[in-house]
């Protein structure tokens, strides 16, 4: 991914002297005639003490980035490691001896591209849900006035209170009752309707508080009902904050953990996270190389993902309720 | 909305009574004997969790179900086998138990098997085997059978039972000059002093490490029942209800094992990880079915466990498999028990996991399953390994005592740790827990 | 006349309220099937001793909440969870917030390094965990790179201290990217022709950071605290791969405690009672930051 494929308001478009906003440096104006005196080498010291300082920062941002990129980078070159390097107490940069059996061992020893496909379609099907539930909700929590509304409002942020730990037993309770163990619907029904949806009814209910009533009112004028004004107007207006519910969402199914591990039994079934723990040899033991590999398999995607649609991501965000 | 609201009220009362009422119900269960399978109205579903995910292994666990299914098809309809991750694994069965979603069969670890056996969650299987022909329960060596049992009742069948020993590293020992730990052997010399010594200069002149005590990590602390064996030193007594960390014998067996690791560098210390298997360390204590793992990159041996101040003592770890009294079908079950651990498929298992049947605890027997050990090897190691053996410590009440413990131990694993002070720690904290 | 319309415009709000209620029904029925009834029942095994292996479920009123205020393990672990919560939240929301001003500045490279600081996000927990314990071994990565420089670094995960703080780097690596971006998010929102008015006043950097942009994100600083302090009560797996809740016991945070109680010592009824205390906490935080927001938030989400 080339950096300036997103279309960054905080990115420098290709010029050659960065173009620097008002707010954080002395604007330089237009290029006039240079202008001999005392204010103009002031200012052109100003400037290279600044150009200074930005090459600062940008080292900082480098040295930053280490423990941030390091560990990815680990991941994915040690999937490429015999298991001796990898556990090698102190990490070498690059596979002495690079192979791809790994990736081999991965789809050999476990249904992997059905897991795959598990992690896929639950993840999908929970974002869409996601979006379109919590849609509809944030819209009416923040659009519609009747009776009992801040109730129910309360009432469904309280799950973003529970953590998972403490409704597990429970849940897993009602889902054994309903016999639905060992099948997806409990990872797609209960992420849409209960807890984790509510950080996105939230974030859609900012959202929508901030449309302008004007627009309700020319869709009024024009016949349309409260079904037709959301539909026809809010809805496709709240695309940004749509893009980041997805991605919270998608991320979030696509990590979860201690729900697949209670709730599934069978390989078949399994999603990645919980398929990545298979790679054990006979006793117990974890296969390092190919857990790595599995583990780079499943993030790569998802950072392509990221990538692409970081734009909409950041922009999404900044138009929600929860920017400044 | 307050017509709205009521139903629902209802509806969430209702469930939480409908589950406390199916909790009390199947509280009434547990501790009864199985008898012989009433014929079900339609054929089951079994299912046993194990905590192998090999395929080889699972296979030939599907292949032993298929031809009972085969043989039995009024009671059976199918047996699936469900791996559960070793790690998870005790906690993710009682998560299924806790759902009333028990499985008709389990694999169960040895440090539990107290635990479970005496919490009349498991059913009594004597009866059942006593009665199938051509069991041969006499066959089962009591040495094995001891953890899991309750009086008369026998509440699993001990699967595997694979002794400990020490894997060395031939070509790192020789290369440092040291004694072969097979000729010390050979000479009754094999001492943990001697296996320290080897592993210290061994480490020195390799620059890799000594000795390891595989699993145990400074975490998983019921491994070093191996070591301390050799001191005869236990953490509790027979009946599980006096600790005896303060015994001299475990004083003296964990300042050996304290200076080992920070005055000689014959152990590596706490946080380092080392894999014997990958070349990392001269020497390792470990289940002899690991040999599995070894490749043709150095040359090996494997000896029994060295002797200690108190003679040589043989540690197994064992895995039993026992029947669920909440699951749905526990006489059938426990009928598939009986077909899936019976002399002729005992024997099938035997290539992966060494028997509790003595006529199968043969170096013969052995040798199909073990190719990279010969017979001595077998003879020395398996065989006399697992007669007059004893487990690793298991307890009514491990799960406590195992986090317990290992809390206040880890006060031991420093250079300057005053031993004697920790240990009594230790028991002052256990001794609570050993007494519930 | 005016009848008629009144009675109109009153149709026309019940079929307004109808649609409300329709659209929140999902997220309603879901929060109460989901949340609410399983809550209910947590509380209702908390009055219980429920030992999943032997199958007893028995009536025991307070007892488990009088064995919590005795329970010297319960206290370690309010305890650990209060330090890790403290440390992660400060150095989580500070780092977030210098991340999110340094890419706020317009310098060259701002996508990738942004894409840098946000990629542990999506990565695995459990794989990044896995990743840091071998960093963290003694002679590890990070006692390499210290010894480079003439330092001798720690036994990291052995040390009481130090395995505390391992912990805590650890997860604000992990996680600082999300918060990074939504203050990113916040900062490209504050108008510019404010910083320009306040720099023809004279206010240095620091002085319009201070006076103009932190109240201005301050809404977002709310929101951020209120999910990264949850998210801190909810710290489990970490832990489990890094430290199993030592050395001693001084990581074995409230969720780690609770859990071993449900699922290692089968304690059920006693772990529900622990679920119950941590859900009260969790409540009484965000409340208090809620109400706390009039004094330091700029204006209302």
């Amino acid at each position: 991914m080339r950096s300036d494929i997103a279309v960054d308001p905080a990115e420098p478009a290709g010029s050659a002297e960065p173009s620097e906003r008002p707010g954080t440096a002395p604007s330089s104006g237009p290029p006039a005639e240079p202008e001999p005196g005392p204010a103009a080498v002031s200012r052109r010291r100003a400037r290279a003490r600044r150009a200074w300082g930005r090459g600062g920062l940008v080292l900082l941002l480098v040295v930053l980035s280490v423990p941030f990129v390091f560990p990815t980078w680990w991941m994915a070159t040690s999937s490429l490691k015999p298991m001796s390097e990898i556990l090698r107490a102190v990490p070498t940069i690059w596979p002495q001896d690079p192979s791809l059996a790994a990736y081999q061992d991965v789809f050999a020893l476990q249904p992997f591209a059905q897991q795959y496909w598990n992690s896929l379609y639950i993840a999908a099907v929970v974002t869409a849900g996601t979006m379109l539930v919590s849609a509809m909700a944030g819209y009416a929590f923040a659009r519609i006035r009747f009776p009992g509304a801040n109730a129910l409002f309360l009432l469904v942020l309280a799950g973003l209170l529970v953590p998972s730990e403490v409704t597990i037993v429970p849940l897993f309770r009602i889902v054994n009752t309903l016999g639905l163990i060992d099948t997806h619907w409990p990872l797609v029904v209960i992420p849409i309707l209960g807890a984790p949806s509510v950080l996105a009814t939230f974030i859609m209910r900012q959202f929508f508080l901030g449309l302008p009533g004007e627009l309700e009112d020319a869709g009024r004028v024009d016949g349309l009902g409260r079904w037709g004004i959301f539909w026809h107007i809010a809805f496709p207006l709240s695309r940004s904050a749509l893009a980041a519910v997805a991605i919270f969402t998608f991320l979030k199914s696509w990590n979860l953990y201690l729900e697949p591990v209670v709730y599934l039994s069978t390989k078949e079934s399994f999603t990645l996270p919980q398929a990545l723990t298979q790679y054990v040899d006979a006793y117990g033991g974890p296969m390092w190389n190919v857990q790595l590999a599995a583990t780079t398999l499943t993030v790569l995607p998802v950072l392509a993902v990221f990538l692409v649609a970081q734009k909409q991501f950041v922009q999404g965000l900044a138009q929600t309720g929860i920017k400044g | 909305m307050h017509p709205q609201h009521t139903p629902r009220r209802t509806a969430g009362i209702a469930a939480v009574l409908g589950t406390a009422l199916a909790l009390t119900a199947c509280a009434s269960g547990g501790g009864s004997a199985v008898g012989e399978p009433e014929t079900p109205s339609d054929p089951v579903d079994l299912r046993m969790t194990v905590w192998t995910a090999d395929e080889t292994q699972l296979a030939m666990f599907q292949e032993i179900a298929d031809a009972y299914v085969a043989e039995n098809p009024e009671l059976v309809s199918g047996v699936t086998f469900e791996t559960i991750p070793f790690e998870d694994y005790t906690t993710s069965l009682t998560t299924q138990l806790a759902g009333g979603n028990a499985p008709d069969l389990a694999w169960i670890l040895e440090s539990y098997a107290p635990e479970f056996v005496n919490s009349g969650a498991l059913a009594d299987l004597r009866p059942v085997l006593a009665d199938t022909e051509g069991y041969a329960l006499d066959d089962l060596l009591p040495a094995s059978t001891a953890l899991w049992e309750d009086g008369e009742g026998l509440y699993a069948y001990p699967f595997s039972n694979s002794p400990f020993a020490m894997f060395v590293n031939t070509d790192q020992i020789s290369a440092a000059e040291q004694s072969d730990p097979a000729e010390l052997v050979a000479s009754d010399e094999w001492t943990y002093d001697a296996a320290r010594d080897i592993a210290a200069a061994t480490a020195a002149d390799s620059g890799k490490e000594g000795l390891v005590v595989r699993d145990f990590d400074y975490q998983i602390w019921e491994n070093l029942a191996t070591v301390w064996g050799g001191w005869g030193a236990t953490p509790w007594n027979e009946d599980g209800t006096q600790c005896t960390f303060t015994e001299p014998e475990m004083v003296d067996a964990m300042t050996w094992f304290h200076d080992a690791v920070f005055d000689d560098g014959a152990i590596p210390g706490p946080g380092t990880t080392a894999d014997f298997f990958a070349g990392d360390a001269a020497m390792t204590i470990t289940q002899i079915s690991r040999a599995s793992s070894l490749d043709d990159s150095f040359e090996w041996d494997v000896v029994p466990l060295p002797a200690g101040p108190a003679g040589q003592q043989n540690v197994i770890g064992q895995g039993g498999i026992g029947v669920f009294t909440a699951g749905e079908n526990p006489d059938v079950a426990a009928d598939f028990l009986a077909w899936f651990t019976n002399p002729e498929n005992a024997a099938k298992l035997a290539a992966y996991f060494p028997p509790p049947r003595e006529s199968l605890l043969t170096a013969e027997t052995l040798a199909a399953a073990n190719p990279k050990l010969d017979a001595d090897q077998l003879q020395e190691v398996v065989v006399d390994g697992v007669q007059d053996s004893v487990t690793k410590p298991a307890h009514r009440n491990f799960a406590q005592l195992a986090q317990t413990v290992r809390a206040e131990l880890d006060a031991l694993w420093r250079e300057d740790a005053d031993v004697e002070a920790v240990l009594a720690d230790t028991c002052a904290a256990a001794q609570p827990l050993l007494e519930e | 006349m005016s009848t008629v319309a009144a009675r109109r415009s009153s149709v026309a709000a019940r079929r307004d309220w109808a649609v409300g209620y329709t659209m929140v029904a999902p997220v309603v029925l879901g929060a109460v099937v989901f949340v609410v009834v399983p809550l209910v029942m947590v509380a209702w095994y908390s009055l219980h001793e429920w030992n999943v292996l032997a199958g007893t479920f028995t009536f025991v009123g307070g007892e488990n909440y009088a064995r919590m205020a005795a329970d010297p393990g319960l206290r370690d672990a309010l305890l650990a969870s209060l330090w890790f919560s403290i440390g992660l939240v400060v150095l989580n929301i500070s780092l977030a917030l210098v991340l999110a001003v340094l890419l706020d500045q317009r310098l060259p490279g701002t996508t990738t390094f942004r894409t840098f600081f946000f990629s542990p996000v999506i990565v695995s927990l459990v794989a990044w965990t896995i990743v840091w314990s071998f960093l963290l071994q003694p002679e590890g990565g990070i006692n390499g790179f210290l010894a480079q420089v003439g330092v001798a670094g720690p036994n990291w995960l052995r040390g009481e201290a130090t395995a505390m703080i391992a912990l805590i780097v650890v997860q604000v690596f992990k996680n600082v990217g999300l918060n990074m971006i939504l203050f990113l998010a916040a900062l490209q929102g504050v108008p510019e022709e404010l910083h320009e008015a306040a720099r023809l006043d004279g206010a240095g950097a620091w002085r319009r950071f201070r006076s103009i942009t932190l109240p201005l994100i301050s809404p977002t600083i709310l929101l951020v605290s209120i999910i990264t302090v949850v998210g801190s009560l909810e710290v489990f797996a970490q832990i489990d791969v890094l430290t199993g809740g030592g050395p001693g016991s001084s990581t074995t945070v409230l969720v780690y405690y609770l859990f071993q109680q449900a699922f290692r010592f089968n304690e059920f009824g006693y772990a529900s009672a622990i679920s119950v205390l941590l859900f009260v906490i969790v409540l009484a935080l965000t409340l208090l930051q809620w109400q706390s927001r009039r004094r330091w938030v700029f204006h209302e989400v």
